[in-house]
């Protein structure tokens, strides 16, 4: 990517024995935003902690629009950061917090008091400019700290796990407004999240990683679609683990042979069959011996637990109206989509 | 009726502690305003003590060596605790350890090493007795912000001020220091106190302030050394108020303005 604007190269971090990130390379492009996505410990947010300067590398570079600003210190990067713990300054009100970077680069009074309210209009808060930090609500201060990053026209956004600590309805309309502005705004940015729907919902490409290192990078359709690795196809959507029998480019799966040409290694005999849960349909048969569990209704669509012969269990993801009819104890069927089967090497 | 039952033990201690507190304190009061010659209260002794002239000398001198002990104080331990919070968590128990020192080592010790260890020209300076102050205020100041810092996500509100450009200096003194307003208050108000109030470092360097003038001044006037003491208690009270005022936060203004 030549238009890159922020660039790590083989960035290393240890600490003491544990490798935190392992020559990790990523790219970002200009007015991106890119999400860092992976289960705890996997060095996320050290990755984002280096870019900001708040951490340093043992090894490699991070370049800035061609630069590298290894050495520079966090305050002379230019990058605005919303934490995940609130981070707001509890002395402040609303509107200083916001112009309080503006403070930093000498920005006259009128012109910062004037940036902090346009910036809190944009988020939503235009009648809170003079609230402290105990009055606003958590979602409020996430807004608040957003504009504060946004106020100094960051080089690049950080975002920490800004909505881990918000509830579910908050949560998801807060990533959608992050969006619109980061889209707006054309803010190259970095959204760091363990949380696989908000990672897919916001992001132009998603990283996804694995002890320090990029298991794979790409936009969410392909990376649910197409997982590169087995640990990528696993931590992205909900998968069934189905034992099952290949040879060529057929599946043995559930008393059934399906096709199945999609990622896995080379193999041939018994392998572990991939089934996301929207990719299993349930439906009645009075001959089978599968039997539903149980049914949870979720609104528009139902979870169903079946259980196999051999005790396993599959879960399937259906459309509520689709599924009404189904109870649990009733004998099923179960047709698997042929087009979204993966499979890897048995355990 | 039975939520009064239940209050009923804290009343009890609160009643106890009371009166141990301020039957003494109104006594030493009842005392300082009686007016032998004419039997009956007044305020005679009260302004015996301000037709001293030296009271405001000495009164100057104390606040003057209490401030810059404080001022001392403050601007080395802020960054230090804010620096072991942060950074320096293995030398802790170290620091822990130092701040301990001046309640171990008798202040006779310490006044003694200083007369003897002192260059010639820091003897002969009475601000000399500041630098003594902050050390035996330091135990209390150190433990008082370390608590405080203890409170408030540090971490994060520091790297948001580093994040936002502010330099470490600025971080500290502009974001942290009015964030921890109470505590650093609370320390400052504590160094004040126990600075105005030493003696024993003071009389064994042979420097005249409040305290050393207030035992010299004892002697002549037994009543007007009460009604001083009784003065100077009434003054730090008032002092105690104003910190617990300056530590609120000041929020009312704000919502009234956007009301």
């Amino acid at each position: 990517m030549s238009d890159s604007s922020l660039e790590l190269r083989n960035v290393t971090r240890r600490f003491k024995d544990m490798v935190a990130l392992d020559a990790l390379n990523l790219e970002v492009g200009a007015g991106e935003l890119v999400a860092l996505l992976g289960p705890s410990g996997c060095g996320k947010t050290t990755a984002l902690r280096i870019v900001a300067g708040l951490d340093r590398a043992d090894e490699g570079q991070v370049m800035l629009k061609g630069r590298d600003i290894n050495g520079l210190p966090a305050h002379k990067r230019n990058m605005g950061m919303v934490f995940q713990a609130y981070s707001l300054f509890p002395n402040m009100t609303a509107a200083e917090n916001v112009a309080f970077g503006l403070q930093m680069r000498k920005v006259s009074k009128n012109k910062r008091r004037d940036t902090a309210h346009e910036l809190l209009e944009l988020v939503g808060l235009p009648t809170h400019a003079h609230r402290y930090t105990h009055q606003l609500s958590g979602g409020q201060q996430q807004r608040v700290a957003l504009a504060r990053a946004l106020a100094i026209q960051p080089e690049v956004l950080l975002l920490d796990e800004p909505l881990s600590a918000l509830d579910a309805k908050v949560r998801t309309n807060l990533r959608e407004e992050i969006r619109r502005l980061q889209l707006s705004l054309g803010t190259t940015t970095i959204f760091v999240t363990h949380d696989q729907e908000e990672a897919m919902a916001v992001s132009d490409r998603v990283a996804v990683m694995n002890k320090g290192r990029i298991e794979q990078i790409a936009s969410p359709d392909v990376l649910y679609n197409s997982p590169a690795t087995d640990f990528v196809a696993g931590f992205v959507g909900s998968m069934n683990r189905i034992r099952a029998t290949k040879t060529g480019d057929s599946l043995f799966v559930i008393g059934r042979t399906v096709g199945a040409s999609k990622i896995g290694p080379n193999i041939e005999g018994p392998v572990t069959a991939l089934v996301r849960h929207e990719s299993v349909r349930v439906k009645p048969d009075a001959k089978s011996d599968i039997v539903i569990l149980t049914r949870s209704f979720l609104g528009p669509v139902s979870r169903i637990t079946s259980q196999l012969p051999d005790g396993a269990l599959v879960h399937s993801m259906m459309s509520s109206a689709e599924s009404a009819s189904l109870r649990p104890g009733d004998r099923v069927k179960l047709e698997l989509l042929e087009s979204e089967l993966l499979f890897q090497k048995a355990e | 009726m039975f939520a009064k039952l239940k209050n009923l033990p804290l009343g009890i201690v609160l009643f106890i502690s009371g009166v141990f507190v301020l039957l003494p304190l109104g006594s030493a009061a009842e005392f300082s305003l009686r007016q032998p010659a004419s039997n009956d209260h007044g305020l005679n002794n009260y302004l015996w003590i301000f037709e001293q002239p030296e009271f405001a000398h000495y009164i100057g001198i104390s606040i003057a060596l209490a401030s810059v002990a404080s001022l001392i104080l403050l601007v080395l331990l802020v960054p230090t605790v804010v620096w072991l919070n942060l950074k320096g968590q293995k030398l802790r128990p170290f620091v822990d350890f130092i701040t301990l020192m001046p309640l171990v080592i008798p202040v006779v010790a310490l006044a003694i090493g200083a007369q003897n260890s002192l260059p010639e020209f820091a003897q002969t300076n009475q601000f000399i007795l500041s630098f003594l102050y902050a050390v035996l205020a330091m135990p209390y100041a150190y433990r008082t912000l370390d608590t405080g810092l203890k409170a408030i996500p540090l971490k994060t509100i520091s790297e948001a001020a580093r994040g936002l450009g502010a330099n470490w200096f600025v971080a500290i003194f502009r974001v942290i220091t009015p964030v921890i307003r109470g505590t650093v208050l609370s320390a400052l108000f504590m160094s004040l106190a126990l600075s105005f109030g030493e003696y024993t470092v003071t009389s064994l360097l042979h420097w005249d302030t409040f305290t050393t003038w207030v035992t010299v001044i004892s002697q002549q006037n037994v009543m007007g050394a009460i009604a001083l003491s009784v003065f100077s208690l009434l003054a730090i009270f008032i002092f105690l108020l104003l910190v617990g005022l300056l530590a609120k936060p000041a929020t009312s203004q704000a919502l009234k303005e956007e009301e």
